[in-house]
């Protein structure tokens, strides 16, 4: 059997303090899934490891109410407040899905000061892969 | 000669009938058209409230996913996708809402652009441009009887309220610093005038794209 490799971040290596609070991150991506009827906001490192994770249904709303952009709008303002005092200052934003919340987290996010360096739609798109649900009769 | 009492023991075992004789007029149902006719026979009928809903429901649906799958509106929208920037976007089109006429013939369709003016008139521009296309595009998509002319409005609660959400925000964190001025401002801020002078120092226009 080969030697096994050694893990960064393996229980053995791990200090007894909490390494959360020492991180400082100056740049962040922020990824904002707006589907129809909810909206979740999560902020990672540029990495992609997760830093903090909001939804609209975290912040309160139930039901109905989570679809809309209000609702996108807090999200998106706790999550980055909860992030700002680790010093986030510059971020890249990705958006996913239709939805209210893609206009609306997105006006958040530059309210609340933080620069954005890019802009952009991630949607999953198959190049012609599965097949989709059967079409809706109305 | 037949005996009297035949008639009693024969059975009656046809009737004689004439082809049109009918003794009574059979009921026919009136209807009633339009009394002018010149006016074109365009009778109207109106769906029923939930189906409207569906319908708005669905368009909403339908065109939400061409905005982000079909070439032709991205291109519309974003001229700079034609390029190969649609990954990096200058500017966000949604459609916040989508309204049905009770007939099922007209369709307003409120778009949200983000971004600065100069994106917001040329995704609207855009969007006008293809309204056709997209009606065509619709109809190709949905089973309706009809399809609905599609309209394109510009909606802007959605910059309203971001708006009024960083005066409110403003004025919090004035009311940290000093307690004294937070009370006027608070009382005067009610006031629609004062909107016009917020609207000189907007918030949007002081955060700057970094590349």
């Amino acid at each position: 059997m080969a030697k096994p490799i050694p893990k960064v971040g393996s229980r053995k290596n791990r200090r007894s303090s909490a390494r959360k609070s020492a991180r400082r991150i100056p740049k962040g991506v922020i990824h904002v899934q707006a589907s129809f009827h909810n909206t979740i906001v999560t902020v990672t490192d540029v990495r992609g490891r997760v830093i903090s994770c909001f939804s609209a249904g975290t912040c309160g709303f139930k039901g109905r109410r989570r679809g809309t952009p209000f609702a996108a709008q807090t999200a998106a303002g706790n999550a980055i407040r909860a992030v700002v005092d680790q010093g986030m200052q510059r971020a890249e934003v990705l958006i996913k899905g239709p939805g209210l919340g893609r206009d609306a987290a997105l006006r958040a996010i530059r309210r609340s000061g933080i620069l954005l360096n890019f802009v952009r739609d991630i949607t999953p798109m198959p190049h012609n892969g599965c097949r989709p649900p059967k079409k809706r009769r109305v | 000669m037949l005996p009297a009492d035949i008639f009693q023991r024969l059975p009656i075992a046809t009737v004689c009938l004439k082809p049109c004789s009918f003794p009574t007029p059979k009921p026919v149902a009136q209807f009633h058209l339009c009394t002018r006719p010149t006016r074109g026979a365009t009778i109207r009928c109106m769906a029923k409230p939930r189906r409207v809903k569906m319908v708005a429901q669905q368009i909403r649906r339908e065109l939400s996913d061409m905005l982000l799958t079909d070439k032709v509106l991205q291109y519309a929208v974003l001229p700079e996708a034609a390029l190969g920037a649609d990954r990096y976007l200058s500017s966000l089109t949604t459609i916040s809402d989508v309204e049905v006429s009770a007939d099922l013939q007209v369709v307003k369709v409120y778009v949200s652009v983000f971004g600065d003016e100069r994106g917001k008139e040329v995704a609207l521009a855009g969007l006008k441009s293809k309204a056709k296309y997209v009606r065509s595009q619709l109809g190709k998509r949905m089973k309706l009887r009809l399809t609905p002319e599609v309209r394109f409005i510009e909606d802007e609660s959605l910059e309203r309220g971001s708006r009024v959400i960083a005066i409110l925000d403003r004025i919090k964190s004035k009311e940290k610093i000093a307690e004294v001025e937070d009370e006027e401002e608070f009382e005067s801020s009610d006031s629609p005038q004062d909107d016009r002078e917020w609207e000189d120092n907007d918030p949007d226009e002081d955060i700057i794209y970094v590349k």
